[in-house]
């Protein structure tokens, strides 16, 4: 069941609100976060610390407002690790968080 | 009221599908959105597009949500721009931060259309009883300065009316607050032609511009007809009528006007509806009270009204106080009156009559303490000096001509009841000072007219006898045999004739009186000069100070003067 992975209520009821906008937004959505999981990539291998912070955390919010609640609990993670200034998980939950996006890129593009 | 205008949202979140959400549902509600990525573009957003409300994301590039936040408060000054910080943030310290500084209200990702769609329409209510109470505020403000420049105007206006008396006399003191007018207390005091004095305390009922409204046209009246040499009883008649026509009901003026008659040492009184004043004899210490006898100005109509004054004798030195009821009724910290009982100890303690004025107002200042302050004291102290004191009166009845009339005869007869009512005075003064050099002389014609006619008058058609003025007895029992007499006539006239011609370097006047009385023995007297006496008062050493001759020609019930003058 492909769609666990979004919640399916909360996502029916983004498509009756963005109505035409809604394929827009996927693909937004999906463009503005390959960048941004590519930075944060860069930024763990860096081990950069607050770069990681901010990428995952803005990960962490439009994730969720996409009604991907799981993927934005991995960034939730990843994003209070960093803070924490603790390394030594972060490549896990990465490539956890990897695993989870392409589900829920698969489950969006079902919806298109 | 609650029909909701669309609003223009700011939504300011770096991630563009966040913005496109939350603009989605904004829009979905009917009010327009401008977006920002990051702190920098909102406040270039705030300044251009003016948005109602702002939803700021927390996390942003370049500048974040908080320091956004402060600026654009900082730039909306007095103007109610809510800010909604949109967060993921959970810690309850970071959420207060967000409102620190200067955020309204906060929303957590993910957003929930109907929690947003709420504060923005609690925002918008907020908003709009903001910009109400900023309306009214400034209203209020304006009204205000308004009402403060009005007064100020008006108490311009007021004190060059009421400045142009002669308050500043050496036999008058008085204490009257700067904000007099608007307390409704008015005091004047101007000189007549004659050389006498009127003066007038007035307390209109009420505070504020109500109060200073009707003290224009009284100090207008008072002045305009004291210098034409207007009696009080026509003055006050005259401020009466237009009091009662121009004031609402429940309106009126307590007066008590006072001509001062310096030459025969009286006073004459006309008191309305204001506390006891105090004739203070100096020779024997003792006060006497006058009383209030009339209604206030501007209650009754002009047939009702009664214009019937007093007389009192005040010897030099004597003097009058006059107050508002501000003295008597001012109260201390416990709520007590001051009362008249304290006021009379004033002066049965008083060692030096000097001190007198001062030792009243120090007397009520002690009692009142910080309340008082003298607010609403108005005190006035008259007294009775020779003439000589007060200087010459300097009235300029009217501009004329340059060279004016000067070969011309008249003849003006008084008859009946005109006779025994009209004050023919203010018209004989306006034509004699058409002639300018004349109108230099209005104090000493005022005098000579003023004595010629009540010679007529009273000497000739009612045959009275003015020894009787020796004494305060004697007075009163001379106004009661007047009064009379007048009752009791049946017949009588006076007629003046005057004729003035031009002579080489000036002009001559000559003034004669004829009036229906049966005369008197002047043969014998007029021989010797009129040296002085018997001549039942008739003022001969005056007139003779003003003019160049008198002269009694048939029966005694003529007289004839004359005046020359040389043009400077």
């Amino acid at each position: 069941m492909p769609l666990s992975h979004l919640n399916t209520g909360q996502i029916n009821e983004l498509k009756e609100l963005m109505e035409d906008a809604f394929e827009d937004l996927i693909n937004t959505y999906l463009t503005d976060s390959d960048q941004k999981n590519q930075l944060l990539e860069e930024a763990i291998v860096g081990e950069d610390l607050p770069k990681i912070a901010e990428i995952s955390h803005s990960l962490k919010g439009s994730s969720a407002n996409i009604c991907a609640l799981p993927l934005s609990l991995v960034f939730k993670e990843i994003e209070d690790q960093a803070r924490a200034e603790t390394l030594a998980n972060i490549a896990d939950l990465f490539s956890q968080s990897q695993q989870e996006y392409q589900q829920v890129k698969t489950a969006l593009k079902s919806l298109l | 009221m609650e029909a909701e205008s669309p609003l223009k949202v700011l939504i300011a979140d770096d991630n563009k599908s966040d913005r496109m959400i939350l603009s989605a549902i904004v829009k979905k509600m009917g009010h327009e959105v401008c977006e920002a990525a990051d702190g920098l573009e909102a406040i270039d957003q705030f300044k251009t597009q003016f948005p109602d409300i702002i939803l700021l994301d927390v996390i942003m590039p370049n500048m974040d949500g908080q320091e956004a936040a402060l600026e654009i408060k900082a730039l909306a000054g007095e103007d109610m721009i809510p800010i909604i910080f949109l967060t993921s943030l959970q810690d309850a310290h970071d959420l207060a931060k967000c409102l620190d500084s200067g955020g309204d209200d906060f929303l957590t990702k993910p957003y929930n259309k109907v929690i947003l769609q709420a504060k923005i329409n609690a925002f918008s209510r907020m908003r709009r009883m903001h910009h109400t109470l900023q309306r009214q505020r400034d209203v209020i403000r304006d009204n205000n300065e308004y009402m403060v420049h009005e007064q100020e105007v008006a108490k311009a206006v007021y004190d060059n009316v009421t400045h142009a008396g002669c308050l500043h006399l050496p036999n008058l003191k008085y204490l009257l607050s700067p904000f007099s007018v608007f307390n409704g207390d008015v005091l004047l005091a101007a000189r007549k032609p004659s050389g006498s004095m009127h003066i007038l305390l007035g307390d209109f009922t009420g505070h504020g511009l109500p109060a200073a409204i009707g003290a224009m046209p009284l100090a207008e009246i008072f002045y305009g007809m004291t210098a034409k040499g207007f009696s009080m009883e026509g003055i006050l008649r005259e401020i009466n009528i237009k009091l009662k026509n121009i004031l609402p009901i429940g309106y009126f003026c307590c007066v008590c006007m006072v001509n001062l008659n310096f030459r025969k040492e009286e006073i004459e009184v006309w008191m309305g509806g204001l506390p006891d004043f105090y004739l203070y004899r100096h020779d024997s210490k003792a006060i006497e009270n006058v009383i209030s006898t009339h209604l206030p100005l501007g209650v009754l109509s002009s047939q009702a009204f009664d214009g019937n004054t007093q007389k009192y004798s005040l010897r030099k030195n004597d003097k009058l106080y006059m107050w508002s009821d501000g003295i008597v009724e001012s109260r201390n910290d416990f709520g007590d009156l001051f009362g008249e009982e304290r006021l009379k100890d004033i002066f049965k303690n008083n060692q030096n009559d000097d001190q007198l004025f001062d030792e009243i107002i120090q007397t009520v200042n002690e009692f009142t303490g910080e309340r008082g302050k003298d607010d609403d004291t108005t005190l006035l102290e008259v007294r009775m000096v020779d003439e000589s004191e007060v200087g010459e009166v300097n009235i300029d009845l009217s501009s004329g001509m340059v060279t004016g009339p000067l070969d011309w005869n008249m003849c003006y007869t008084l008859r009946g009841d005109t006779l025994k009512t009209f004050n023919p005075m203010p018209l004989m003064l306006s034509i004699l000072s058409d002639v300018p050099y004349l109108n230099g002389l209005s104090g000493q014609l005022y005098t000579l007219m003023a004595e010629l006619f009540s010679n007529a008058f009273e000497h000739g058609v009612l045959s009275l006898n003015s020894s009787l003025k020796q004494d305060a007895q004697g007075f009163a029992e001379y106004y009661r045999q007047r009064e009379n007499a007048i009752k009791e006539l049946k017949y009588g006239q006076v007629s003046f004739e005057f004729d003035h011609k031009p002579l080489a370097d000036g002009g001559k006047l000559v003034i004669k009186v004829t009036d229906s009385g049966s005369g008197f023995d002047y043969k014998s007297k007029q021989d010797k000069q009129f040296a002085n006496q018997g001549y039942s008062g008739r003022g001969i050493p005056l007139i003779l100070s003003i003019c160049d001759n008198i002269e009694y020609l048939g029966d005694g019930n003529i007289v004839k003067v004359e005046l020359s003058w040389v043009a400077d």
